[in-house]
């Protein structure tokens, strides 16, 4: 089963991604910043990070960096209420970027499809 | 001897001195005819004296009047000196300073009745002052235009004419029966964009009748100058137009120095052309002007001169005596301050209006600038709110979706948590219109020359290069070309490319970052003397985590790529033929539009 790591500052969100997410059959665990995601990253060893960008403390665009500097192999959805992010190269970097709705049907396919090309990838 | 015997003989030897005298004299008897004239009488009368004997007076003079009551009965009331006319055999009306004086004598064949002793004629002194007059008169003319002059001036300085008005009241002046009476003037001005002496404006009849009706109106008017410039609006305007002709044919180069009315300019001094002179340029200037003499006046400023009135008599064919000379370089002088003064003046007030118009458009532009700021602190303001409100939203719709699924088809409940997501689908909607479309999808481009933009990011390095023994070489040569980009974003590029060139020479070495001008582009690279890349990396190199470096996201080259290509560019990499890896980039130029 594959490993989701949800990174968003709001509890409420976590539990409706982590809830959505695990009836569509994935694993997941949470972080409530980004410091902590930064810090499961390594030693949980995601399969995915679901990751907000406006955090309190160290923003999604930094953290991104410094993931992909870890482990530049491990997909990174953006996942974020500001469309407006889209225009920021920095942000380029990540594999998706999905706005913020309470139709989750987007995010979930994204994950899946990542999910299921990184499999590939190894396989 | 009888005392009658007595008087007569006296009187025949008075008569006879009387006679030979030079002084032009006259006894006139009691009814008012001339008894006695001297010698002197008839030379100014143009007759012999002796013919003068017997003739009314009152014949005499102009008018017949000025003399009715001299010599009747001997009274006179011409005790005192008078100026007044007499007309000559020839015609000609003569002016005379006259004086008489109670005179007894008695003739032979005047039946004088009365006493014997007392003075029965006349005794009439003239004075021929022909001669005085005309220097009177020439007196008067030259206080006259030494007045006119120091009115013009004044009305030159003092008004606030316009340039046109002021170089209006000098050609009139030029011409004026009260001004400098020249028949024609000719203003000449340099025109600084084409370096020529230039024929702008001219006045004067073209023919002899013309002349004489314009001359015949003015004469009446009063020597002011605004009602001179009136007068002149009336009678002159309709007429000069063969004038204007000529001068607008006038141009001479400034820097045919030569010629006659250039020399003038540098020579800063009134010039006569009398019909025989030969000059460069007099042959030309007569054959506009069609006239043999005319004189030259520099208009002279301080600053220099900025042209010529040239003026001529080509209607009377007068000479153009010394004194009309010597009034037009002071009227030339005055002139040239004039207008040189009215051209500062109204330089000073384009200058005051241009400012003017910049302090306006300033006000209107800080007023807009705060309306614009107000609206969009608005707009920051509802767009933060709907920001907000998003994350709850996504919540709330989020788990009302969530509780429907986890309802029975047949609950109640599951309607009214449709109810929920389904407005919340709503709102969002009105969120995501609000935000992202009207949102302007514009990047923060703008017309940057291209070379500065990499200088700049190359020598933000300057110094860490150095640090590290690395020597930065800039070759620029795009020649300034303009293009609209992200200046922020290529300037990233590009220091990207320094990273990885520095990184690839770690020992120290050196860096060169070329642009030049390539087809429907600009091209930027940056080379190293580090030792390449392997063949098979180089089409990797811009795919997304592809790094050879242990270290780093391996991003770096990706991001570029995304960044030229969202500038319509493509990116590059190979290896040098003398060594050392070169990457590269090339900007699109826009599309040329065609020109019709």
């Amino acid at each position: 089963m594959s490993k989701v790591l949800i990174v968003d500052d709001e509890p409420h969100l976590r539990l409706l991604y982590e809830t959505e997410l695990r009836r569509a059959g994935f694993e997941t665990m949470t972080a409530c910043n980004a410091a902590q995601g930064l810090e499961f990253v390594e030693t949980m060893k995601p399969d995915l990070v679901i990751l907000d960008i406006r955090m309190a403390g160290m923003d999604g665009i930094e953290a991104l960096q410094r993931i992909l500097e870890r482990d530049n192999t491990v997909p990174v959805v953006l996942n974020t209420a500001y469309s407006s992010y889209k225009d920021n190269y920095l942000t380029w970097a990540a594999d998706a970027y999905v706005t913020k709705s309470s139709d989750v049907t987007e995010l979930l396919d994204t994950v899946r499809d990542l999910v299921d090309a990184r499999t590939a990838a190894r396989n | 001897m009888d005392h009658r015997g007595f008087l007569r003989r006296r009187a025949d030897l008075a008569t006879a001195g009387f006679e030979a005298a030079e002084s032009p004299m006259l006894i006139i008897n009691p009814v008012g005819e001339i008894a006695v004239a001297s010698k002197g009488a008839g030379i100014l009368l143009g007759m012999e004296n002796r013919e003068l004997m017997g003739m009314v007076l009152e014949n005499l003079f102009v008018p017949p009047s000025s003399v009715a009551d001299c010599g009747k009965d001997g009274h006179c009331s011409i005790s005192v000196l008078r100026q007044l006319q007499v007309r000559n055999a020839g015609g000609d009306v003569i002016p005379v300073e006259v004086q008489c004086s109670p005179f007894m004598a008695h003739y032979e064949g005047e039946d004088t009745g009365g006493d014997p002793d007392r003075p029965n004629h006349c005794l009439m002194l003239l004075a021929d002052i022909r001669e005085r007059n005309h220097e009177d008169e020439m007196r008067a003319a030259r206080l006259a235009k030494l007045s006119l002059l120091n009115q013009v001036s004044e009305a030159l300085y003092g008004a606030n004419l316009s340039l046109d008005q002021i170089i209006e009241a000098v050609l009139i002046c030029m011409t004026a029966g009260q001004g400098l009476r020249f028949n024609r003037a000719f203003l000449l001005l340099v025109n600084e964009t084409n370096d020529t002496l230039q024929g702008e404006v001219a006045i004067g009849p073209s023919n002899a009748e013309e002349a004489l009706r314009i001359w015949q109106d003015l004469a009446d008017q009063a020597g002011d100058l605004f009602e001179m410039m009136t007068s002149y609006d009336q009678s002159i305007k309709k007429t000069d137009v063969a004038v204007n002709e000529i001068v607008r044919n006038m141009i001479v180069p400034m820097d045919d120095l030569e010629h006659i009315l250039i020399r003038v300019m540098a020579d800063r001094h009134v010039l006569r052309v009398r019909g025989d002179m030969a000059m460069p340029g007099v042959d030309t200037m007569r054959s506009w002007l069609s006239c043999k003499e005319f004189a030259v006046a520099p208009l002279t400023t301080r600053a220099g001169s900025i042209g010529v009135i040239v003026a001529d008599n080509a209607i009377s064919g007068a000479e153009i005596s010394d004194l009309d000379l010597e009034f037009l370089q002071m009227f030339a002088n005055q002139s040239a301050g004039a207008i040189e003064n009215s051209r500062l003046y109204h330089e000073l007030e384009q200058r005051l209006l241009d400012l003017r118009r910049a302090h306006q458009k300033q006000k209107d532009d800080q007023e807009t600038l705060i309306r614009m700021e107000r609206l969009s602190v608005m707009g920051e303001t509802s767009a933060i709110v709907a920001h907000e409100l998003r994350n709850p939203l996504v919540a709330i719709g989020g788990f009302a979706r969530t509780l429907m699924r986890n309802l029975q088809e047949d609950d109640p409940n599951r309607h009214f948590a449709d109810i929920i997501s389904s407005e919340v689908t709503r709102m969002e909607t009105i969120i995501h219109d609000l935000l992202d479309f009207i949102r302007p999808k514009k990047r923060l481009r703008k017309e940057v020359v291209v070379d500065r933009i990499v200088a700049e990011a190359a020598d933000r390095f300057q110094a860490e290069l150095e640090g590290k023994g690395i020597r930065l070489e800039m070759d620029l040569k795009t020649e300034g070309k303009v293009l609209e980009i992200h200046p922020g974003e290529i300037q990233q590029v590009i220091q990207n490319y320094i990273v990885n060139a520095m990184q690839a020479q770690p020992g120290g070495g050196r860096i060169e970052v070329r642009s030049r001008l390539v087809d429907g582009g600009v091209r930027i690279e940056v080379r190293d003397d580090g030792p390449g890349f392997a063949k098979d990396v180089g089409e990797k190199l811009f795919s997304p985590f592809f790094s050879t470096k242990t270290t780093g996201s391996g991003l770096g080259l990706t991001i570029c790529a995304q960044i030229i290509k969202s500038h319509g560019g493509i990116t590059g990499a190979m290896n040098s033929p003398e060594g050392g890896a070169v990457f590269s980039f090339i900007l699109p130029l826009p599309r040329s539009t065609p020109t019709a």
